[in-house]
């Protein structure tokens, strides 16, 4: 048995040169199993829209009705957050919603779950910081300060306030990347520990006598498994959709600067 | 497990596992301690996540992945789910509209219909009116000219009457007088003209 951690090893796939980049060193842009796992993420996502929107009839077929259903799921989601201003990021969010989606639920079909790789979790985190700082900027100007100083608030509860409101903002990209990735983690190292048990357990049993208590363990662990499995389906999703809200939230906050609703 | 065989430690189970609760442990302290985790990770080998030699290349093709992605998305999927979405809402306020001003026509239909059916029975109704009006006074006349029939017979018939009494009366006074001059003639022996006769009636006060 390999260790509950050999699933997240990254293993090359396709060798490719390594790019030199001055101040930030070698990039080696060969192809591995977690660059795999999100192309073909990508290419399920763009696959089934691809099927869904094929036809595109008034009167949808079933997989336009499936296709729609995301759609109009996340454009609720963008308007409800962020308002009617929304409509601009819900590319974004949508994209961001399918991609990580399809590298969850990839995970739990294939060997890698390109999620539960920080680098990536932590790319998507900084990508959506960085579009709302730049767009709260460009919307903003100076006035961007209001994020960190609440209005009708006094001025002694401001020096207490703003380093809070400072340090949350900052601590946004981390949180954001960290649950992702521990969630996406967890599951698939439990999931690994379970199996095996059914394993171990199983071999033991094997070997008679009193190593035939393996398998009530092992029956347990497998039904462990399942249940795992099932679960690890919800927390796929539900990963998803949490960081499109997070990424929603995040959003309002620069596009509706000042008035919160 | 793709490349289970060439897993490089064979560790047993329960070495990998205390392997990984030491690294969950390593790592799970929150974010404040993923830097340092990090920073150690790459050289003592902790998780895989953490041997940064391979973060590179992976957020260069995460990049160029989501970028095409949402190319695709923004450009192509997106645009092409709403117009459907547009579409068919404006079908089926159409539909709606439609449906909505042929219920009004039908209503204006039937409203039409509903005054034609009035006026129609008011037309009857006036008619039958007429009708008896018409009757009535026809009756009305009839029975006029029939009374009048009647009466100017009825007229006729008493003067009939009353002319027969006043020649009867006159009849009578004759006989009365020759039966006078026929009693005096008997009683007497003689004879009394009838001038005498009527005159004596005359004077007795005999009609």
């Amino acid at each position: 048995m390999a260790s509950p951690m050999h699933q997240f090893e990254i293993q090359q796939v396709l060798p490719l040169p390594t790019v030199n980049i001055p101040g930030l060193g070698a990039i080696d842009l060969s192809i591995n199993n977690s660059v795999m796992a999100m192309m073909l993420a990508a290419t399920l996502v763009v696959a089934f829209f691809a099927v869904a929107t094929a036809k595109a009839a008034v009167v949808p077929g079933r997989m336009q009705v499936i296709g729609e259903g995301v759609f109009s799921y996340i454009d609720d989601l963008v308007a409800g957050i962020i308002g009617p201003e929304g409509r601009k990021f819900f590319p974004f969010v949508f994209t961001l919603f399918l991609f990580i989606l399809a590298m969850n639920v990839l995970g739990l079909f294939l060997v890698f779950t390109a999620t539960s790789q920080l680098a990536v979790t932590a790319s998507l985190a900084v990508m959506t910081m960085l579009l709302v700082i730049g767009y709260g900027v460009l919307r903003n100007g100076a006035n961007m300060y209001k994020l960190f100083v609440p209005a009708g608030i006094p001025w002694y509860m401001l020096i207490l306030v703003t380093p809070i409101e400072i340090i949350s903002f900052v601590l946004r990209p981390v949180t954001l990347a960290l649950r992702l990735f521990g969630n996406m983690l967890g599951g698939h190292v439990a999931l690994k520990v379970f199996a095996g048990f059914v394993v171990s357990l199983g071999a033991m049993a094997a070997g008679g006598g009193l190593g035939l208590l393996g398998i009530p363990g092992a029956a347990l662990s497998l039904g462990g498994v399942v249940a795992l499995t099932a679960l690890e389906f919800l927390v796929a999703f539900l990963q998803a959709f949490v960081f499109a809200v997070l990424a929603c939230v995040y959003l309002n906050d620069v596009v509706n600067l000042g008035h919160h609703h | 497990m793709a490349a289970e065989t060439t897993s490089p430690p064979p560790a047993d189970l329960r070495d990998g596992h205390t392997a990984a609760d030491a690294q969950g442990a390593a790592q799970g302290h929150g974010s404040a301690g993923t830097t340092e985790a990090a920073a150690h990770g790459g050289e003592s080998g902790g998780l895989p996540q953490f041997r940064f030699e391979y973060w590179g290349g992976q957020i260069v093709w995460l990049f160029l992945i989501f970028a095409v992605l949402y190319v695709l998305l923004a450009k192509v999927f997106v645009p092409k789910l709403r117009r459907i979405r547009d579409e068919r809402a404006s079908t089926i306020a159409a539909a709606v509209a439609q449906a909505r001003s042929v219920q009004a026509e039908a209503e204006s239909h039937a409203a039409a219909a509903q005054a034609e059916i009035a006026e129609a029975r008011n037309r009857s109704r006036r008619v039958a009116a007429d009708a008896k009006a018409k009757a009535a006074t026809d009756l009305a006349l009839s029975q006029k000219a029939e009374d009048a029939r009647l009466q100017a017979q009825m007229d006729e018939a008493e003067a009939r009457i009353r002319g027969l009494r006043d020649q009867a009366m006159t009849n009578v006074r004759g006989i009365a007088v020759e039966t006078s001059q026929a009693i005096v003639q008997k009683l007497t022996g003689q004879k009394m003209t009838t001038a005498e006769v009527d005159a004596a009636m005359t004077a007795q006060g005999a009609a």
